[in-house]
């Protein structure tokens, strides 16, 4: 019965063209470490495929019409739960990193509860200030936590190409798992809740709840992208608390394009690409006031680029590669259907 | 009883924006005892001549916030805009009255106004080049846009002026009265009164002009204003300078009472929100008690319960409010 389903499910996705490029994108990041052999280049490619999974569920929270403005929390609350796991019960950080993401669901579903009723701007703020005071509670209970000092994580796979690969699973599950959830009702149910709330509650949708579902699934993915970040950078410190944590997937999935699937991809891969690549050019830069400008004009850049894409290209990124392949391939395909007729 | 005062530390590359951790409880005793280089400070008992210093020290920081708050207030009222880089303005004003002091040697009370008029200039360009062409579409745009903007001043500030902390120093700087034990800074007591001069000279416009009377118009029913004659477009342009130029103000009284470096703009946004929605959205008597009150109350949290908690503190208040009245305390039920 079920194989059944999942074989017609193949055969009905192999007509589509999505599924054709869903594969070749996990191809090509499967080859690509094999090209792109130094180091720096795989601990990129695997910053890559974390902070694809924590853009894609700030995207899916405000694909619901919810901006949060503090998702770092999340992220914290995942790595803390799943490093202090490993380090005080000795829990192997493959279970630990699941554990972190539901106790990151658990604690946004009771975020989520003040949040539901909240207008855009409200809810910004609320989120910002919980993502402070998860910090200060942190830094509070330094005596469990070890927040303020940090401390070394536990191993999750040796790093370089085996932890690679593991990133690049678990994001492509999510991803998996986000596509469909955003094709079934409840994404439909999410998409008219961002349109117009008080419409989408007239046509009879219980909007609290779907928010409410919309917050818990997406603190899950950012606790789980938590998990592998800290096992990743083999530390945590309540560092990982900053707003400009809370800004990145925001920056990710504007810039990428919002409420898409590879809205989140590619912004995630232009900006691990831009911090960990240009800084490689910044010892030509001259010095001003005493200070480095490589960074900075970096992050001026990234600004200016945020408002142009905002202004100009509101559906992101994405949607020019969206029209250049339109341009291409059903463009044609059309024309030649209406010479046909 | 002492207590650790968090240094900065080192962040990977792309975290160096929003370095958030300004302690304003360590400059105030700083500033009590004169030890600039001691990196711990002690719990203060309360006793009447603290209880006189935390008042007072609230009431201008609060000042400052009231000047904030009722500028956001001034945009979100007329232009229904949340602009979240209004603290960034704050910012400018502060090095904008910083280089007019050093290029033409003016008082720095003086440079309030000059400021005042630079930080206008600037929030008309913000308005024109960004926020109009995002206005009245989704309200997460605008949210985007401004952090955008918060990336763009900040890093401006940093390259054209440095990211070392300035101060303004202003005549009356070791001035100073006492009031019972309590020695209170002439400054505070003149920053409070531009304050009050500034927010009456303000509610004059809205009250008694024409200018104000089309702004009110605005505010209410943009289209029928629109129908009676009233060129929006430069209503919106006059309400964003208008709000730029308070936050200019507050960032020149800011400079002369802390010293300020290019990250000082996100943290009084985020209470200039706390404050307009604590006192209600578009109501400038609420924003001016509220901002009076979040001032003696964050200081008054800091030093009874510790310094890392004052930003906890007010957050918690904030969303407490919320969740029992999601409209703010005073705001109208709307929808």
């Amino acid at each position: 019965m079920f194989t059944k389903d999942i074989i017609s499910w193949i055969k009905q996705s192999t007509k589509s063209t999505k599924f054709y490029i869903f594969v070749t994108l996990i191809s090509f990041s499967l080859v690509i470490p094999l090209v792109l052999r130094d180091s720096l280049s795989i601990r990129v490619l695997t910053l890559m495929a974390i902070f694809t999974i924590y853009a894609s569920s700030w995207n899916l929270l405000a694909s619901s019409g919810q901006g949060s403005l503090g998702h770092a929390a999340f992220l914290g609350v995942g790595g803390f739960t799943s490093a202090l796991l490993a380090l005080n019960l000795g829990i192997p950080p493959i279970i630990g990193i699941f554990i972190g993401g539901v106790v990151s669901a658990g604690i946004g579903f009771l975020i989520g509860l003040t949040c539901v009723r909240l207008k855009a701007w409200f809810l910004g703020m609320v989120t910002f200030g919980f993502s402070i005071i998860a910090e200060t509670l942190v830094s509070q209970f330094d005596d469990f936590t070890h927040g303020i000092l940090g401390f070394r994580t536990a191993p999750l796979a040796s790093s370089g190409l085996p932890f690679y690969y593991l990133a690049v699973l678990i994001a492509t599950l999510c991803i998996a798992i986000i596509y469909y959830i955003m094709k079934s009702k409840m994404g439909l149910a999410f998409r008219a809740i961002h349109q117009n709330q008080s419409e989408s509650k007239m046509i009879g949708i219980n909007t609290a709840k779907y928010k409410l579902y919309a917050f818990a699934i997406s603190t899950f993915f950012a606790g789980l992208a938590g998990g592998l970040y800290a096992h990743f950078l083999r530390y945590i410190r309540v560092e990982i608390f900053t707003p400009a944590n809370s800004f990145e997937p925001l920056m990710m999935s504007v810039i990428g394009g919002l409420g898409t699937i590879e809205g989140p991809i590619i912004g995630s891969i232009i900006l691990v690409a831009i911090d960990s690549y240009l800084p490689n050019i910044d010892k030509f830069l001259p010095i001003v006031h005493g200070i480095f400008v490589g960074p900075y004009l970096r992050l001026l850049g990234l600004g200016i680029f945020l408002v142009i894409v905002v202004i100009f290209l509101p559906k992101g990124v994405s949607s020019l590669l969206r029209k250049m392949y339109n341009y291409f391939f059903t463009d044609t395909k059309k024309a030649n259907n209406i010479e046909r007729k | 009883m002492s207590l650790e005062v968090n240094s900065n530390f080192l962040a990977p590359p792309f975290l160096y924006f929003f370095n958030l951790r300004i302690n304003l409880l360590f400059i105030l005793v700083m500033n009590i005892r004169g030890k600039l280089t001691e990196y711990t400070v002690e719990f203060l008992m309360i006793d009447s001549s603290t209880l006189i210093l935390t008042i007072m020290w609230g009431a201008a920081i609060g000042c400052i916030y009231v000047l904030l708050a009722t500028g956001l207030n001034l945009i979100f009222g007329v232009m229904k805009l949340v602009n979240f880089a209004h603290g960034e303005l704050l910012m400018i004003g502060a090095y904008m009255g910083f280089t007019v002091i050093t290029a033409l040697g003016v008082n720095v009370y003086i440079a309030v106004f000059l400021s005042m008029g630079l930080t206008a200039l600037i929030g008309i360009a913000v308005e024109r080049l960004t926020f109009r062409r995002v206005l009245g579409a989704e309200k997460l745009n605008e949210i985007f846009v401004s952090l955008g903007l918060i990336l763009i001043f900040d890093n401006i500030a940093v390259l054209l002026w440095g990211d070392k902390s300035k101060r303004l120093i202003s005549p009356f700087e070791n001035m100073s009265i006492m009031l019972g034990e309590a020695s209170i800074r002439v400054d505070w007591l003149i920053a409070i009164l531009f304050v009050i001069v500034i927010l009456i000279a303000l509610l004059f416009l809205i009250k008694k002009t024409k200018l104000g009377m089309a702004m009110r118009a605005t505010s209410q029913k943009g289209q029928t204003s629109m129908l009676m004659g009233i060129n929006i477009e430069h209503i919106y342009i006059f309400t964003f300078a208008l709000g730029a130029a308070l936050a200019g103000a507050a960032g020149v009284l800011y400079g002369i009472i802390f010293p300020f470096n290019p990250y000082i703009g996100a943290l009084p946004t985020i209470k200039a929100f706390a404050i307009i929605i604590l006192g209600g959205l578009g109501s400038i008597p609420g924003a001016i008690i509220g901002g009076l009150l979040y001032g003696i109350a964050e200081q008054t949290a800091a030093i009874t319960l510790g310094s890392i908690w004052r930003d906890a503190v007010a957050f918690s208040v904030l969303i407490i409010v919320l969740v029992l009245r999601p409209e703010g305390l005073f705001g109208k039920r709307g929808e």
